[in-house]
């Protein structure tokens, strides 16, 4: 490492450590601290890569950001009130902790659950095999013999985040008396955060899909110990399969691929349709993959209600519903700009989607392929519209929350589909899920 | 062979004069047990009593040497932690002291607002306290001198396990005022502080 990297990575630690809760008592701390630790900058260079994949994204999609992001933009718009790294981390949308050694897993499984893990399992690996938000994930055997994947979070990171929220919020004193900046906005990114690293909420989630999702034999809802669980270790059944990237190694079959790619829309189509809740985080990490096809659901931290008709989204969406009357424009336009925005502000951004829209997927051109090639000089016209029609709802902030969350989870779902290499009839699935058996339950119901 | 048994025997009572000290303790607090309570309950004469403890102070201090000699037995017989680097391995020292001091948090802390006069025997720069420790910190420097043997930190001279010590005593500081649940907030302060300084010893980060 560089003198002048170090003195850098320093000096950003000093200066959020001026705002932190002494040593234990802010999440930003232990970014500064990962920071100086980090070995020749290469947590520096990560969190570089972090940051350019996230304006990749941003880029890309400029207004379908999720909400901690949105808070970025509300703070950033009052410059210089804090420091540029503490809105960054803040807003980032994966949030990590330190790593655990074997001695301080098994010390913080204890002080949560108030036994060693070797008085409660009957086998323990003491080395992790993934990382999740806020810990990271052991091996386990129970006394029965179940295999289970035991998720420890790190030590008082929660409360290091809240105590986060505090500076952030005496920090932006002016501007939220003044109403530049919500305190509703940061209260929402807060419930947010911390309902997703709760790990009591992510059991109740687990439990409601592994429910409702039961009778679908090639999916796989991990089960809940919740006599091994508490909201800062989660005990789950073992679920058998390989991460996306592993799963590629294998080389699977082009019909285990599309099979796949339709089972993955498949699954949000359910979710959307009759569960009114989806598993919203779109990092591929999330699911497991079998080599006949099936597929392992994990990490249930962020699942978001639906409160919209997904039906009635379809029909005004993609068979262009919207264009047969003014009153199906204004309900669309509710959709995705929320009920704040007044019509004719929201229209503005209608000559824009249907311009991509029309590209995309020309009106009676039959079922529409996720996967199929396409040639490139149409490509770029395809994804130049799409920027075009972003900056619009971008700039006109006409976006309603939901929404966004909807458009994180549909980019995961595009993002898996290309990095799996499926080919796959959507129009096909949702005619069928629409038509399937409806034994599913909505979650508030 | 008859000095060893008697030496024996003589353990064997101090023990049993703890044992009785400790629960008195738990129930009565520190403050308000006396000696004469304490020899009544472990069954012997109060004259007995003195010829082992002077004062309450001394029965805190051989309480004290009884978990450190706990900890580095138990540390000795854990083959696990000997391929751990040196931060963690500090770390489960620590740790290990506090779960075994965790039954008597009460009398650990009055013992601790003692310490704090000057002229307490349990004040940790006191020749007793420190005459105590000395087998401890000797296997701190064990410890040490095995990790600068491997590269993991330079030299750093009898003044590593003397800084060990200290750092101990302000973990057992917060340990003793942490309202977090399980403490959990030691352990994170326990953790960073470790990997801060063996990151800093590594890197060279001060002049020694």
């Amino acid at each position: 490492m560089k003198a002048s990297q170090k003195n850098g990575a320093l000096a950003r630690g000093f200066r959020i450590g001026k705002l932190g809760f002494g040593l234990v008592g802010s999440y930003l701390g232990y970014q500064a601290q990962n920071l100086v630790l980090s070995e020749s900058g290469r947590t520096e260079r990560r969190a570089r890569f972090h940051k350019k994949a996230a304006q990749q994204v941003s880029g890309e999609l400029g207004a379908l950001k999720g909400s901690m992001m949105k808070l970025g933009q509300l703070l950033s718009m009052q410059s210089g009130v804090l420091p540029e790294e503490a809105l960054r981390e803040l807003a980032a949308l994966q949030m990590h902790a330190p790593g655990m050694h074997a001695s301080l897993a098994r010390a913080q499984f204890k002080a949560s659950m108030g036994k060693f893990p070797e008085d409660v399992f009957r086998e323990f690996d003491p080395e992790p095999f993934a990382a999740a938000s806020l810990g990271q994930v052991h091996r386990a055997v129970t006394r029965k013999g179940e295999n289970v994947a035991v998720k420890i979070q790190y030590p008082a990171i929660r409360s290091a985040i809240e105590n986060d929220f505090k500076m952030v919020r005496s920090a932006t004193f002016a501007p939220q008396l003044t109403g530049h900046l919500p305190t509703a906005a940061i209260d929402e990114v807060q419930r947010g955060i911390m309902e997703e690293t709760d790990y009591v909420n992510e059991a109740k989630n687990l439990k409601f899909f592994r429910e409702q999702l039961a009778d679908i034999e090639w999916v796989t809802v991990p089960r809940v110990y919740e006599e091994f669980s508490s909201d800062r270790t989660l005990t789950m059944q073992f679920v058998e399969g390989r991460t996306l990237g592993r799963f590629l190694e294998t080389k699977p079959s082009q019909k285990v691929r599309d099979l796949i790619g339709a089972r993955l829309v498949e699954l949000f189509e359910i979710q959307t349709t009759y569960l009114k809740a989806f598993h919203a985080d779109p990092q591929p990490g999330n699911y497991l993959f079998q080599p006949d096809g099936g597929i392992g659901m994990i990490d249930f931290g962020c699942v978001k209600r639906l409160s919209v008709d997904w039906r009635e989204f379809r029909r005004l969406h993609d068979e262009w519903g919207w264009r047969e009357s003014e009153a199906a424009e204004r309900r669309f336009l509710k959709i995705i700009c929320g009920p704040n925005v007044p019509y004719e502000k929201a229209r503005k951004v209608l000559p824009d989607l249907e311009a991509w829209w029309e590209l995309k997927h020309p009106r009676g051109s039959g079922d529409y392929f996720y996967g199929q090639k396409i040639e490139p000089l149409l490509k770029k016209k395809i994804d130049a519209a799409k920027a075009r029609a972003a900056r619009t709802i971008f700039q006109n902030k006409l976006i309603e929350p939901e929404y966004t969350f909807l458009s994180r989870a549909d980019m995961g779902l595009c993002f898996l589909l290309e990095q799996l290499g499926a080919v796959v009839n959507i129009s096909e699935i949702t005619r069928r899920v629409d038509a399937g058996p409806k034994t599913f339950k909505a979650i508030d119901s | 062979m008859k000095s060893g048994r008697r030496v024996q025997k003589k353990e064997k009572t101090k023990r049993a004069i703890l044992k009785a000290a400790l629960e008195l303790f738990a129930a009565k607090g520190f403050y308000a047990t006396t000696t004469k309570a304490i020899s009544k309950k472990a069954k012997i004469g109060e004259g007995t009593l003195f010829n082992y403890f002077e004062t309450k102070e001394d029965l805190a201090l051989y309480f004290l040497e009884e978990e450190l000699a706990g900890v580095m037995d138990w540390h000795r017989t854990n083959k696990r932690l000997k391929k751990a680097d040196l931060a963690e391995k500090l770390f489960a020292i620590i740790q290990h002291l506090l779960e075994r001091l965790e039954p008597y948090e009460e009398f650990i802390g009055a013992v601790y607002m003692r310490a704090l006069t000057p002229t307490s025997k349990l004040s940790p720069f006191s020749l007793e306290a420190q005459d105590r420790h000395l087998r401890y910190l000797r296997f701190i420097r064990e410890i040490l001198l095995e990790a600068e043997a491997n590269g993991e930190i330079p030299a750093v001279g009898d003044f590593g396990a003397y800084a060990f010590g200290l750092f101990q005593l302000a973990i057992l500081t917060h340990w003793l005022r942490d309202q977090s649940r399980g403490k959990e907030q030691t352990l994170a302060l326990l953790d960073r502080c470790l990997k801060m300084a063996t990151h800093f010893l590594r890197n060279g980060g001060w002049n020694w």
